[in-house]
């Protein structure tokens, strides 16, 4: 694996923004019983601060990306991005990368892309410059024209993460991205990511399950428990940047990592 | 999916031979010529019979027939269907009543149609719809089904509004299971018009067939045969055509 020394942050952090959750809980109801699925969580991330949310299945975490990107509603507490509560879906404000099968296999790689500027009425010159724009960035320069069953599950998130950026939102909110990839991709992609995130100086908030992705990723790992979901620790990483493969076995990254998991094991 | 060259020539090979077998087995009288005239006397009767008048009058009734029927069953089955779908408690409650309703041979309602209609046009096109119907609805529901959840979740968080959600996400989603819907739903209407001809009709093709069975015209029944047949697998691979165009992106 290559250290990527040769970064030059082409759009400074002014497109990034703030991702603010003040006491937000979720409570919803099964066969007549109240569920908490998240309860009193409190997060501030600072612009173009990689922030990784972790935590054992049935946490919380995918559901409270979902109300961060205006997809869900929580029932109580606020949540703002860029000083602004978020009610709806805001494109301008927050891009959103789901798991793998969220492409429209209809479309091309580089319509798929296009597809948030396609709602919006953006004429086709200029769809296509941004989407080639934004293909070039995740390195998949000349794949615009396949489609996604002839892309690999890799290429395929390198699609979703460019139509995530096609409007250049300051957010990127990250929904177990790389979850459905092989081990090699998996790590391959990590960097993609790290280079992604560095070229753009986004905000991101990724959810994982993988305790090795969350340190190797992030700036800071917020880490919560299952039933009801609540955080229960926050870890600043402090390992330089960039991150490089052999971090993986030193002292500092073991460390953080059989932090995170004695809470998990503890909840689990 | 693409077939080769060689799966092609052995397909066309098939058909000829079935034909060889066919002109053979009368030409030497191992099958009495009466009971199974040749397939060159078939083929020539065939051309004999569409240069007259009074059959390209019974084609072109079927064929309304057909039309007709279609045209209705298909845009009433797809609105139910897409009915039906849209709430999970009407899914739930009509599912298995579509399922006992189909099950159904829906020739056994021949003669009540025969009773309700005569013996005319809206005999045929009633029980054409009739054997569309289900088969319609059906596929509707499947269709609405097979649109992703992940799909919608993605228009939705890049503001699609609910008309761009329905042509540019549950359109496209649903079209090769409308499609292949399209071409099954062609198989049972024109079943159902060509049996309501044989079983009661003044005109058509269903009733040329039924009465050269009857008088043991066997020349002219085979090439009625060959005729209907060629119709329906015509439309079927028209259907087909476009639907591997438009579903090129299916794996």
């Amino acid at each position: 694996m290559q250290p990527l020394a040769n970064i030059t942050p082409i759009k400074p952090a002014a497109r990034a923004g703030a991702v603010q959750l003040g006491g937000v809980g979720l409570v919803y109801k099964t066969s007549g019983q109240d569920v908490v699925a998240v309860s009193d969580v409190s997060i501030e991330v600072k612009p173009g601060r990689f922030a990784v949310l972790v935590g054992p299945s049935g946490c919380g975490k995918s559901s409270l990306l979902m109300m961060m990107a205006g997809l869900r509603h929580q029932t109580s507490g606020a949540i703002s991005i860029n000083g602004a509560p978020i009610e709806v879906p805001d494109p301008d404000r927050v891009g959103v990368v789901f798991q793998e099968p969220s492409l429209f296999p209809w479309l091309t790689a580089e319509e798929n892309v296009e597809f948030p500027l396609t709602l919006r009425g953006v004429s086709k010159q200029e769809r296509r410059a941004k989407a080639e724009e934004a293909l070039q960035l995740v390195g998949l320069d000349g794949f615009g024209k396949r489609h996604p069953h002839e892309l690999s599950g890799g290429m395929k998130q390198r699609v979703s993460i460019a139509r995530g950026l096609v409007q250049d939102p300051p957010v990127l909110l990250m929904d177990e991205p790389f979850a459905a990839l092989d081990e090699q991709t998996r790590m391959t992609m990590g960097d993609e990511l790290l280079r992604i995130w560095a070229a753009t100086g986004k905000t991101i908030v990724f959810v994982t399950h993988s305790l090795t992705e969350a340190v190797y990723l992030a700036d800071e790992v917020i880490v919560m428990s299952a039933r009801p979901g609540r955080i229960v620790d926050r870890l600043e990483v402090a390992l330089p940047r960039p991150r490089t493969f052999e971090m993986l076995s030193g002292d500092a990254f073991g460390s953080l990592r059989d932090r995170i998991w004695r809470h998990i094991r503890k909840s689990a | 999916m693409k077939s080769s060259l060689a799966v092609k020539a052995t397909r066309f090979v098939i058909v000829a031979m079935v034909f060889a077998v066919w002109e053979l087995l009368s030409r030497t009288g191992m099958i009495n010529p009466r009971l199974l005239p040749s397939a060159s006397d078939t083929i020539v009767t065939l051309a004999d019979l569409l240069g007259r008048p009074g059959v390209r009058s019974d084609i072109l009734v079927t064929g309304a027939e057909v039309l007709t029927a279609f045209v209705i069953a298909v845009p009433f089955g797809a609105l139910v269907g897409l009915l039906i779908a849209e709430s999970r408690y009407f899914a739930e409650v009509a599912k298995p009543l579509l399922f006992f309703a189909f099950s159904i041979p829906k020739s056994i309602f021949l003669p009540m149609f025969i009773l309700v209609f005569g013996v005319g046009f809206a005999q045929k096109v009633g029980f054409g719809f009739f054997s569309t119907i289900f088969i319609v609805i059906m596929s509707t529901t499947t269709a609405v089904e097979s649109v992703k959840p992940e799909n919608l979740m993605v228009a939705r968080s890049y503001g699609a509004t609910p008309a761009q959600t329905v042509w540019r996400v549950y359109l496209p989603s649903m079209l090769p299971v409308l499609l292949e819907a399209l071409r099954i739903s062609m198989i049972f209407n024109l079943t159902g018009v060509m049996l309501a001809e044989m079983y009661a009709s003044r005109e058509g093709m269903g009733h040329l067939i039924a009465n050269w069975g009857e008088n043991f015209m066997m020349r002219q029944l085979l090439a009625g045969v060959l005729m209907v047949a060629i119709i329906a697998v015509s439309f079927n691979e028209l259907v087909r055509w476009v639907e591997t165009r438009c579903s090129h992106w299916r794996t």
